[in-house]
Order: structure tokens, then sequence, then C-alpha cells
């Protein structure tokens, strides 16, 4: 059909990788290594699918992660690819796994996709290998978590690292004591780190998130503007009515479809008697800017972060969980010199599902920090994912890929040596069959066979190009006396072997 | 010969898109206006191959290669182009079919009158287990707009016929579309919101990258299309006035001038004898400057006060720099690589 020409070359999708031998091998390895540990510790194997119900993502997973979510609709339903597995997990345990008793400890490994820019470390297609702790709360349930994700590094061979510990109760709390609509406090936590890092000017997110919650420049333009104020001291029912009747007097019809004119009129007058969100939005980077100061090693949990959260009149549970899960941690293991701990409650983690202690792992490279594992507790996941009643659970993952790059030269794959059997005509294929099946018996070598039938030139060609170790040779003569040639394409050396001894005499070469 | 192909947009733009050729010095010549088919003269290297097409699907045209060149709107370039696709934006301004796509909300909800109003709203539909329901034929931007400013608690409607009547037919809630005027938002009774401004847009010249890269005549006939345009376009706000004024020389007529403050053109006033017809005192001469509109008073102003008199002005038709900076612009984002091209538009 396409005639002469040749059909263009189709390329991968920007972002993605193609993963090619041995590049494979090494990532597997590293994958099983890591759940065959977590198995060692109760956890129990799960797969979901990549596919998900967009809503699933909406619910609580938040904006930052939303927007860059590969959304799209089939057939009238809205789907997405899974930019992050432990709601999928999550949903997965609301839908099927509520009966099991608790704790339930699930680990998992998969892709995820996330449209993002991509960068070293950083593709849209990456690989997330974590675990989830079902039905536990407290600083015993944390503090497993914590050393999971700490040993898991350990075992394959990452000592050195940074460990970033955080909990959202703290900036939680400050929001609901400031009044904040689940919106504002969204706008907020999703700007929390980026200004704690530097990564965004404070005064320029705070003046954007005014905007967008309607401040100053905001509500200037309202249609009924000046209506409102003036209600503001009244009665909800009297304000009602004035509302109602003012806005039918100046023929502003009141309607709109879905939404009816009592909600119209109630949402008015509760903007109007709602605070200018200036002075809420400052006194919340007031304390990102308190709290990031503070950060530091955990002695400084007591001595800095304490009367900051003080001074608001907060409570300070968070910092003594903080403090409990980090004891219990050294129990589990002293921790190498080399770890290097910093507390730091304006960690937010870009997920909106968190609500107690989150941490994040940095290892430090040529090239900079690159985080290799995150994770955090989230008890209010289950209940808006629809579950029967609040489930307390906490976990991490490590991005896989990430973590293969931090290793770095440390892991090269150890090499399966390699056998290639050839016939010298295809008469004598059959007999070649026979010989690389007797030396599949071996373990650890893999044995090729020769199905190109181009004759022994061609296959030494290949042989040496592709890195085999041994050639095993059969021709007619070799048959009739029931012996093999043997050629070590390392040494050159060639070898009449009988067959009755050739596995014994491969495996003395090669293991 | 290579003969460039360009696509023009027909239908309710074909007027404008024409006047703003002709007024660059180009013309479209066609056997019968119903044909979709002409020749566009006045280049340089040559008559272009003209094909008329909907304004929505030159972009694809032009994606596809089956045309270098297109006339169309940033809107629907915005909306239509991906990551990885073939198009570039050759000159971003053309300075007509000026537009804005907009979020529009129905006049009665009078507690809404910014886009965080609507985030709350949506909020609120959400709890009363509904949906914001955005009719939009432009759902990318939509959603990236809707997304970037915290909202993800909508769903975007698609809508055969007209949008601004899908709150009226109740089949959305609020709408996301193109207004110049804002006159058929009000007739339906919808109403812009504050910070609701999704994109401006006016019309642009795209081409494809990669018939534009591989072929150097076709690329030259740009060169010269873009030398028109540019030319037009930068002359559009200038004027180039003239006035006789008497002094002792040139140099005392040039120094008045610029000691009175005038604004003295794109490099600085031209002067020349003048040689009366009857004997006067004193020598005249004609002094020529080209400026701003916006400066036009002020200028002639302070002309009056350096003594000027007969002062005439005229539109300049075309202003011609030294080279061609969209050129030299687009030359840049042939040598880049695709992913590489920066998504801005290119601005004049």
């Amino acid at each position: 059909m396409l005639g002469e020409r040749s059909a263009a070359p189709i390329h991968r999708i920007r972002g993605t990788t193609d993963v090619l031998p041995p590049d494979d091998a090494r990532l597997r390895r590293l994958e099983t290594g890591l759940r065959t540990g977590f198995e060692r510790y109760g956890y129990v194997g799960i797969q979901t699918p990549i596919i998900e119900p967009l809503e699933l993502f909406l619910r609580k997973s938040g904006d930052e992660i939303v927007a860059r979510m590969y959304a799209f609709s089939h057939w009238n339903r809205r789907l997405c690819l899974r930019p992050e597995l432990t709601a999928s997990v999550m949903r997965a345990f609301v839908d099927e796994l509520q009966g099991q008793s608790l704790p339930l400890r699930l680990h998992y490994a998969g892709p995820i996709f996330r449209y993002e820019r991509p960068s070293r470390g950083r593709s849209r297609q990456f690989t997330t290998v974590g675990l989830e702790l079902i039905g536990a709360a407290g600083a015993a349930a944390d503090a497993e978590v914590l050393h999971l994700a700490c040993a898991g590094l350990e075992a394959v061979g990452i000592t050195r690292y940074k460990l970033l510990v955080g909990h959202l109760g703290a900036a939680l709390q400050l929001l609901a004591q400031l009044g904040m609509t689940d919106h504002a406090q969204g706008l907020v936590l999703d700007n929390m780190e980026p200004v704690a890092r530097g990564r965004v000017d404070p005064d320029a997110a705070a003046a954007r998130i005014v905007e967008l919650l309607g401040g100053v420049s905001g509500s200037a333009n309202g249609t009924a503007n000046g209506l409102p104020a003036s209600l503001a001291s009244l009665s909800d029912e009297q304000a009602t009515a004035v509302a109602a009747d003012i806005l039918r007097r100046a023929s502003l019809p009141v309607e709109g479809g879905a939404r009816q004119p009592h909600d119209i009129i109630q949402r008015l007058l509760a903007k109007a008697r709602r605070p200018d969100p200036t002075d809420q939005v400052r006194a919340a980077f007031d304390f990102i800017a308190d709290v990031r100061a503070a950060a530091g090693p955990p002695e400084r949990l007591e001595r800095d972060l304490r009367p900051v959260l003080e001074r608001r009149g907060l409570s300070t549970a968070p910092l003594q969980e903080v403090a409990a899960a980090l004891d219990l941690l050294r129990v589990y293991a002293p921790l190498s010199s080399e770890v290097d701990i910093e507390v730091d409650l304006s960690l937010a983690r870009g997920l909106r599902y968190y609500t107690g202690l989150v941490f994040e792992i940095y290892v430090e490279d040529a090239d900079g920090p690159l985080q290799v594992c995150g994770g955090g507790r989230y008890d209010d996941l289950v209940r808006a994912l629809g579950g029967r009643e609040a489930v307390p659970a906490c976990g991490f993952s490590y991005g896989l890929e990430r973590l293969d790059l931090a290793i770095g030269d440390g892991h090269v794959a150890s090499i399966t040596p390699r056998v290639l059997v050839v016939g010298v005509t295809a008469a004598d294929h059959a007999t070649a069959v026979g010989i690389a099946s007797d030396l599949r018996r071996l373990d650890r070598v893999s044995v090729e066979q020769d199905v190109r039938l181009r004759g022994v030139k061609s296959a030494l060609r290949y042989a040496d190009r592709a890195g085999v170790d041994l050639v095993v040779i059969v021709g007619e003569r070799e048959r009739d006396e029931d012996v093999v040639v043997v050629r070590d394409m390392r040494s050159r050396d060639e070898a009449r072997v009988s067959r009755g001894e050739l596995v014994e005499r491969v495996r003395e070469v090669l293991l | 010969v290579s003969v460039l192909r360009l696509a023009l947009p027909s239908k309710g733009w074909e007027e404008d898109t024409l006047r703003f050729l002709g007024q660059c010095g180009l013309r479209v010549d066609r056997s019968n206006p119903r044909q979709y088919r002409a020749h566009m003269r006045g280049l340089p290297s040559g008559p272009a191959e003209v094909v008329f097409q909907r304004a929505t699907d030159i972009f694809d045209e032009v994606s596809a290669g089956s045309v270098d060149l297109g006339i169309t709107g940033y809107d629907i370039v915005a909306e239509h182009r991906s990551e990885e696709d073939n198009v570039l934006v050759v000159y971003g301004e053309l300075g007509f079919r000026r537009c804005a796509l907009v979020m529009a909300v129905p006049e009665g909800w009078v507690d809404v009158a910014s886009v965080s109003d609507l985030a709350e709203v949506a909020v609120e539909l959400r709890t009363a287990g509904r949906e914001l329901r955005v009719a939009t034929k432009y759902p990318n931007l939509a959603r990236q707009f809707l997304y970037d400013r915290g909202m993800t608690y909508f769903s975007l409607v698609e809508v055969s016929g007209a949008i601004e009547a899908a709150p009226a037919l109740e089949t959305a809630d609020i709408i996301c579309d193109i207004t110049s005027s804002g006159v058929t938002l009000r007739e339906n009774r919808l109403k812009p919101i504050a910070g609701g401004v999704v994109v401006e847009s006016q019309a642009c010249l795209i081409g494809n990258r990669h018939e534009l890269q591989s072929d150097p005549e076709r690329l030259e006939a740009t060169r010269g299309l873009l030398e028109l345009m540019e030319a037009y376009l930068r002359s559009r706000q200038q004027v180039s006035v003239t006035a006789n004024i008497s002094g002792e020389s040139a140099e005392d007529v040039a120094r008045r001038v610029l000691a009175s403050g005038s604004v003295v053109g794109l490099r600085g006033p031209t002067i020349a004898r003048v040689f009366p017809q009857e004997p006067t005192d004193g020598e005249w001469f004609a002094l020529t400057v080209v400026v701003g509109e916006d400066v036009l008073l002020r200028t002639v102003e302070a002309l009056r006060r350096a003594g000027a008199t007969d002062v005439s002005a005229t539109q300049v038709r075309y202003v011609f720099g030294h080279r061609s900076w969209t050129f030299e612009a687009l030359k840049r984002q042939l040598q880049r690589a695709p992913d590489e091209v920066e998504r801005e538009k290119t601005t004049a």
C-alpha cells in the first residue's frame, strides 16, 4: 500500500523513554529488590489500572497534580492516566478491601504520568515503587514508614541522603483558624513550598492569591457593587429580602439556570460579610516565612518551632508527632552518620490529601539534589473516596528512574554469560536445538540458538559483535562422532568436546 | 519554480483579510468570487497560490503542509497547537480581527464579578452534587485557564451552534467564547467577569516549519511577504509632517526645531531649501519629519513655536527598516529544534 516510498518513522512522545537493554534488566532488578524488602515487613503486592476515572484525582490530589494530568474523554466518560498511585490504591481499598482486618500493608509499582517540562530526572512517564500502611494512626506507624523508606535506600546502596520531615497539621490548623475557605486554603497550600524554598516571590504569590480570591482588584467590578456593604449589618432574612427587592427594582434578574435566586443572594451577602482576604493571606504567608526560618535539625523543634506555633495559639501536637516518629526511627536502626535530617513545616509535597507527617528524601549528586522519595500521612482520604468510615493511613513511594540515577555507576548489571549454538548446515539444526536445550539446564547462563541458518562464518561474526562468550558448533562430522566444537570467543580457543561432557565443560568455563 | 502557497480565511474573514493584504500592496485575483483558489500578486518573487478556507481549518492545512503559510486567528492557533506540531507563528499581530476569548456568566449571577467568585460557585455547585458546565469551542484554553486559577470542578460542554445561547438553553451554566464588542454577550444576557480574559487575539500569519525549511525559494518569497506586511504595520501609526520655515540656514532651522522640543522623527528632521516664486526676506526651508500619530499635535505646535507655517501631514504608507526583523525571527525559529520553539507569539 505504501508503494516504493518507505514510511516515515514514528517517534516516541516527548518526555517518555524507551527503556533499552541493559537498562531494563537493571531497573527491573532494582524494583524487585525493593519490593522483596517490603515483603519482609509483611507488605503484600497490589496492582491497579493505569487508567482511572478523572474524578478519583479531582477529589483530593490537589490542583497542582490535576493541572498536569493526561485527561481525556472516551465515549463520554472522563478518564485519565494515573498521575500518582496512592489515590488508586486507596480507591481499590475502598472498593474491595474495606472488610479486611487492619492494618493492611500494601506495596506496589507501576508507571505514572504527569505533563511536566522534561528535564534531568523528570519524565512525563515514570515508575513509582511504594507502599501504603492502612489503618494505623500515630507515630509508631509513621516511624515504620519512615524506616522502610530509609532502609530501602540503604539496601540499594544509598547511604548518604537528606531526610526532610514536615507536618501538614500546623499549616492546616492555622488556615482554619484564619477562617479561610477550602478554595483559599488550597491556593495557599499550593504556594507554601514554592514560596518557602524561594522558587516564587512571596509578595507576588500573595498578591496573586488575593486577586484570585476577589480581594482588592477583583471585587471592584461587581454588578451589584456597593449593595452588599450596606446589607452586611442586617440579619440574614432581612438582608435577603432587601437585596432581592433592590435587585428587582433595578430590574436585574436574579436567575441563572442551575442556580436558584436564593443561592445567588445568599452568596452575595456571604461575600459582603467576608473580610478582605488580604489580611488572611498575609498572615498565612507570615506563618510560612516563620516556620521556614525555624527549619533545621530536629533539635530546633523545641527551641525554635514551638514558639512559632505557640505565639499563634496553635496546638503543638504536630511537633510532638514529628519528634516521636524521629525518635522511633532511630530505634529501628541507627541511621548512617551521612544521613542529614531536617525538620521543615513548610513542606507541602504538592498533594492536597496529606493531613499529618510528610517527608521527602533527597540525594545529592554532581548535578544537584535529586528527590528520590516522598510520602506522608493522609487520614481523610478514605472518607473523601467514599469509604464507610475514616481510616488513618500513611505511605511513601520512590521514583524508580531517579533512584537508578542516584545510585549511578554503583550498580552495574551483573552479566549473564552467553552461549550461541550453531549448526553448520540446515541439516544440523535439529541437533543444535537439542544441544541448546541440554545447556539451558545450567542456571545463570543464557543459551541462544542460531535461527538464521546462514552458516558458521556468519554466526561467528554475530557472536563476536554481540558479545557472546562461547559458541558451540555442530556439523555432519561432529554428529557422526557425537562431539561438538566449543569456541571461546574471548580467547579464540577451539576444542572438540564430547556431547556427554559438554554441559560440565561449559559450566567450568563460564561459571 | 517553487511557488509559495498561502491559505486565506474565507466567510466572515475574507473582506478584512483582503483589505489588509491590499494595504500591504498585495492583490488577490480570482476569476470569480465563488472559486476558492486564486493568485496573489505583488510579491517580488512572483505570484503566490492562494486557497480560501475556513479560519478554523487553516491551522490544520498549515500543520499538514498542504500550504506553506496561512492567515488565521491567534485564538485558533493557541487552541490547536501542540508541542510537536510543525506550525510556527510567523507574524503574531497583523492588527485586524481583534477579539478576546473570555469567560462570561449569566447577568443574573449578580454575586459573580470575578474569576474567584466563579471558583466559589463551582465549589458550591459541587457541594450540591452538580458541576459547573462551561460551553466552549476552545476546550484546551478553557481548561488550562481554569486549572491555572485553582479550579478543578467543572465540565466542558461541547455545543454545536451558538455558544452564547447555551446558558439560556440550560445546556451549560457559563460560556468561554470569543467576543470583540461584547454586543452578542449582552444580547444573550451574559456578562464578562473580572480577570476572565483567557487570551487576547487578532489575525496572525502562521507557517509550516518543514515546508519553509526545506525550500529556499518559498522561504525567500516569505521574506518578501514579511517585508511588505512589516513595512505596512510599522507605518500604520506613523505620519509624515512637512512644514515651511524661514531661517538663515538649514543649520539654523535645525537648531531652532530641535530646541522647540518637537519630535524629530525616526532619525531627525530632513531640511531642504525652498526656492520661492517671489522674492522674500531671508531663506525658506521645507522640513519633514515622520512621527507617531499620537504625538502629531504636539509636533505641530512645537513646529509653530519654531516659526513653521504651512504644516501638512500625510499618512505614511510603508516604513522599511534596514532589514525585516520578522524574517530574522522566523529564521531563528527555523534553526531551533521543534520543541524548543517558544510558545509565545511573535509580537511586532
